[in-house]
């Protein structure tokens, strides 16, 4: 860090400039579509809920670095982040005690309908496989983007 | 489906439960959520209390993960199962309670801390790692747990995050636990790819008959780790910084549970059940031994010379791991003679009491720094006046662990010095000295609390309910468990000893579960 501009400690809380808001503009939807692409095809190709989650998670990074962290504090409640976080992990737990009449991780889905029991392959398959991709991906992409605004918000040796 | 098959997963369900839902709760009031987390831990206890009644009575209990049968359409098992003796469920009962303890004593130690939003969640998550590991029957699946219960510890040991202590103690255990988790990572891949099974029952099944090279390594990788983890004494440097830098709420769990159901308890699992009589019992159980007993001289005598109070009780538990190690050791250098099995019980019997007694006396360490604000032993002196019940709950518990009659260290300690005794003479006065040391550093403290008063101390008092309940309810556990020494051994330390030696009693229990 010796040699260049001093360090205010509060670079994270203005933004980058044009050239970098502007391309993250156009960036930033692309990468959403993507992650949702890895969290939805988790039970098909190879990638899935915390790959996808965190592509995901990489998108809410670039809006934080490219335009500041003011901005991104309009956008993100810490306390709302963590408590989804709880919500995908609650899912997870939900989709494993389906078959639970059965055994604990029993696929009933995929056994007995009444949906995403399509032939293997196809998007609506693989019972239980989904829905935990998606919960897992909510939990990844709202854990990283707390903890990325938190790094931001709660800097504290300057210099 | 019986009812236990509807129970059992519930083990790691509540307190995952709990750990999720607290964030949300936390959004409409923190009262609640501290009665939730309550009512979430106090769950478990009573599920593990179920689980334990139900193997006491029926014997050993397997539960396969996602399906009723461990086999699918394969003839060898390809799924997670749970398989669950006396010793885990006395394990996994003992997690519970020194849990909840934890707990609630954290409901009024942690009051005037900032982020209890991660504490709580973090707690119930290392409660669920260790519930895990002392569940499993699949090597992996324990890896998993391991983890999990590692990186939340990593985190708890780092949650006082404005002193440097912390922050230092938990790079410093992270760094350590990293290395050793990696091993016994690579001691897994290596038994996977040998046998091309993870199942720990499957695996002893395939080893009986086919003891390899790659095996031995695998041991060795497996053994170093887990060595580590349980704060043996050439890599004890960890626990130390870890134990005392943490809240004390969470030094009373990683003291009293975590270097056991993380270290000793799966160290155990994998050189008798899986294991056995495979290897050269001998040659392996007196590495062991040897382990142990430098780990109990050193560890109890770095207890004396410590004047910081917290630290003190961390040496003393890496000397009580010693003893632990000792009859693990030698437990597995006579396996299945009687004196093999009493040094085992007597092991199992020194893990569940040393965990209520160390629990007892963080937790009074905790409740002493929570009234003066210091844990410096100079400046404790005279504690007894102005703290009555906190200093006789600890002259219980320091009693307890030296091993006076009354109390229930005493009988562990006796079976470990008996068994040792009978085996090798030398190492029953090992053992002996250990208890020297030990008697020296915690007379010590109690001579400091009988002291003259100073202005601090004087200024001192008893903590609230929610800090003297578990302090008292550990305290007559303590008690009371003295008082039956030999019904408890013969009714419940044995019979765990004897199925943890019964390495065709483990593998029969896969097999027969998969009818």
């Amino acid at each position: 860090m010796r040699g260049q501009r001093p360090s205010t400690g509060r670079e994270m809380e203005v933004d980058m400039g044009l050239i970098v808001k502007t391309m993250a503009r156009v960036t930033i939807p692309f990468i959403g579509i993507f992650g949702a692409y890895i969290v939805m095809h988790g039970h098909l190709t190879p990638g899935g809920g915390f790959q996808g989650g965190s592509t995901l998670a990489g998108a809410g990074i670039l809006f934080l670095v490219a335009f500041g962290l003011k901005e991104a504090e309009k956008k993100v409640n810490k306390k709302v982040y963590s408590a989804l976080e709880g919500v995908g992990g609650l899912v997870f737990l939900g989709a494993a005690l389906l078959g639970f009449s059965v055994a604990f991780f029993y696929n009933t889905l995929w056994h007995n309908g009444p949906f995403f029991n399509g032939k293997p392959g196809t998007l609506l398959s693989a019972g239980f496989l989904p829905i935990m991709n998606l919960a897992v991906g909510l939990k990844v992409f709202s854990g990283f983007v707390a903890v990325a605004v938190s790094i931001a918000a709660f800097r504290r040796w300057r210099g | 489906m019986s009812t236990i098959h509807t129970v059992l997963p519930l083990i790691v369900v509540l307190p995952l439960l709990g750990a999720f839902s607290s964030p949300i709760l936390d959004l409409i009031s923190r009262k609640l959520k501290e009665a939730w987390i309550l009512a979430i831990s106090a769950g478990t206890l009573g599920v593990t209390g179920y689980v334990f009644y139900y193997v006491f009575k029926n014997g050993p209990l397997l539960y396969t993960m996602g399906a009723t049968n461990p086999f699918g359409h394969a003839n060898f098992p390809i799924r997670i199962v749970w398989e669950i003796d006396m010793f885990n469920a006395l394990m996994a009962l003992t997690v519970a309670f020194v849990s909840l303890m934890a707990i609630i004593y954290s409901v009024e130690y942690m009051k005037r801390d900032t982020g209890l939003e991660k504490y709580y969640p973090l707690i119930l998550i290392l409660e669920l790692g260790m519930l895990g590991i002392v569940v499993t029957g699949d090597l992996f699946n324990f890896y998993v747990f391991l983890e999990i219960m590692s990186i939340a510890s990593y985190a708890l040991v780092a949650f006082r995050n404005d002193t440097w202590e912390g922050i230092e103690a938990g790079v410093k255990y992270m760094m350590v636990g990293a290395l050793a988790s990696s091993f016994i990572l690579l001691g897994i891949a290596l038994l996977y790819g040998q046998y091309g099974t993870l199942t720990m029952a499957y695996i002893a099944y395939k080893m009986a008959g086919h003891m390899t090279t790659t095996a031995k390594v695998a041991l060795a990788l497996l053994m170093a780790g887990l060595l580590f983890k349980s704060g043996s004494v050439p890599v004890h440097m960890w626990l130390a910084d870890a134990h005392p830098a943490a809240p004390s709420s969470v030094s009373a769990m990683l003291s009293g549970l975590v270097i056991k159901a993380g270290g000793i308890y799966i160290l155990a699992r994998i050189l008798f059940s899986i294991y056995g009589p495979s290897i050269n019992v001998r040659t392996v159980g007196w590495i062991v031994i040897i382990f142990a007993c430098l780990t109990l001289i050193v560890g109890n005598a770095m207890a004396v010379v410590q004047t910081d109070m917290k630290r003190l009780l961390a040496y003393s538990s890496v000397g009580q791991m010693g003893y632990i190690l000792l009859g693990v050791g030698i437990g597995l250098a006579a396996y299945g003679s009687n004196v093999g099995n009493l040094a085992l019980a007597g092991a199992i019997y020194h893990t569940v009491n040393h965990a209520l007694m160390k629990a007892l006396l963080f937790l009074i360490a905790g409740a002493v720094i929570h009234a003066l604000g210091t844990r410096n032993l100079n400046d404790l002196s005279g504690i007894a006046k102005t703290m009555p019940v906190t200093s006789f709950a600890f002259i219980i518990g320091a009693a307890a662990i030296i091993g006076m009659p009354p109390l229930n260290g005493f009988a562990s300690k006796w079976i470990l010095y008996e068994s040792s005794a009978l085996f090798n003479p030398v190492i029953g006065a090992i053992a002996i000295i250990g208890t020297a040391f030990c008697t020296a550093a915690y007379v010590r403290v109690i001579y400091t609390f009988f002291g003259r008063p100073n202005s601090l101390t004087m200024k001192a008092k008893d903590p609230g309910k929610s800090m003297l309940i578990p302090i008292i309810i550990l305290t007559v556990a303590i008690i009371v468990m003295g008082l039956f020494p030999w019904t408890i051994n013969k009714d419940f330390m044995l019979p765990a000893a004897k199925a943890l030696v019964n390495q065709m009693g483990y593998i029969h229990t896969l097999f027969a579960g998969g009818v």
